[in-house]
């Protein structure tokens, strides 16, 4: 009764729903061929994570989420995936690239197999809890450091976010080198 | 006993149509130097992350079996990944050659898992095995999901073969060509 009460006060129509930030973000990735997404979550980033742990919608058919015990792992699987035909994304929040680093370093930069992060940026501005304020404050520098070309979400526009990524990954425009996509999510969607 | 090359060998012929992902150090250059085949990716480094990638492998190609070449020290450590493993169900033969030792950096000692077989069990694969014969290797019949065969081997004794010879690009191109045909 509940429901149908919801329902009443909430006329599901062609308007009635506009897409979340995260909802865009999934059906970006989606329109560019990505078909699996695997991670480990962030609370940053858990519109993102309800959208393809959800029922299965319009935006979700055809994709396929596989939850994983830890960062570098869900880059093992992600490149077992990539290098077999398939196109996956990798979601984690930042204290997982430390786990990540030896996967990114001695396999996919090695073996120029890029597949896109996206990358939660916990302690961005030194105020969140206190096990963010190394990793927040350095995020960006480690990205620079190994060469993984980052772009910022903006959550204003999130779909033009993603293409900015992966257009980075793919030797985009910029300066025709190919490398891992990363799209750091600071504010939460 | 089994030597690891002799296990490697085994596992080649009965599995000869599979795609394989081995892990880094000696276990990928026995694979390069016994069984060569565009069909095998190759590690170099990445330790632990056979498994994972295998199991990437076997998800985007589930028409396909996907046989993992793991160490005793490489299974070790990456046990994590065995439930990711057991819950998409992939024809998946997940290999562990267990010599005892971290054979490729000087024979130090990993550690012990008492039992892999049944760690695969409660982690929900559909079968594990364990052996320590090309007799008994043979005579494994692969569940309709992941399958764990703990192979008891020798310790190598044998300097491992050549290095891999095909670039990291190069192993991914030959790969890819064979793996999403």
């Amino acid at each position: 009764m509940t429901t149908a009460i919801l329902q009443a006060g909430h006329p599901a129509g062609p308007d009635a729903h506009r897409p979340s930030p995260a909802e865009e973000l999934v059906r970006a990735f989606a329109d560019h061929g990505h078909t699996h997404f695997t991670g480990v979550p962030c609370s940053l980033l858990k519109g993102v994570f309800k959208v393809l742990e959800g029922p299965a919608t319009e935006l979700t058919e055809g994709l396929r989420y596989l939850s994983a015990p830890r960062e570098d792992s869900a880059i093992g699987v992600a490149t077992g995936l990539a290098v077999s035909g398939a196109k996956p994304v990798v979601l984690m929040q930042n204290s997982g690239l430390g786990y990540s680093l030896n996967v990114l370093t001695s396999l996919n930069l090695i073996y120029d197999v890029h597949v896109p992060l996206v990358v939660s940026w916990r302690g961005h501005d030194g105020n969140d809890a206190v096990e963010h304020d190394i990793i927040g404050r350095e995020l960006t520098n480690l990205l620079d450091v190994f060469d993984l070309r980052w772009t910022l979400f903006d959550p204003a526009d999130p779909y033009a976010s993603v293409e900015r990524c992966l257009a980075k990954g793919e030797g985009g425009p910029s300066d025709g080198r190919r490398g891992t996509p990363v799209l750091i999510v600071k504010q939460g969607v | 006993m089994l030597g690891i090359q002799e296990a490697i060998v085994e596992t080649a012929r009965k599995f000869p149509s599979s795609l394989y992902v081995s892990t880094c150090g000696f276990i990928t250059r026995d694979l390069y130097n016994t069984a060569d085949r565009p069909e095998n990716f190759y590690l170099v480094g990445s330790m632990g992350m056979a498994a994972p990638v295998g199991l990437g492998v076997a998800l985007a190609q589930p028409e396909k079996q996907v046989v993992v070449l793991d160490g005793d020290g490489s299974f070790a450590m990456n046990l994590s990944v065995l439930p990711m493993i057991a819950e998409h169900s992939p024809n998946l033969v997940h290999m562990v050659l267990d010599n005892g030792v971290h054979e490729s950096t000087g024979g130090q000692r990993p550690v012990r898992i008492g039992d892999p077989a049944g760690l695969a069990l409660a982690a929900g694969y559909a079968a594990a095995y364990t052996v320590d014969s090309a007799e008994d290797l043979r005579d494994v019949v692969p569940a309709d999901g992941p399958t764990l065969v703990h192979v008891r081997c020798a310790p190598r004794g044998a300097h491992a073969g050549k290095r891999v010879e095909w670039t990291p690009q190069q192993i991914v191109a030959r790969f890819n060509e064979r793996a999403a045909a």
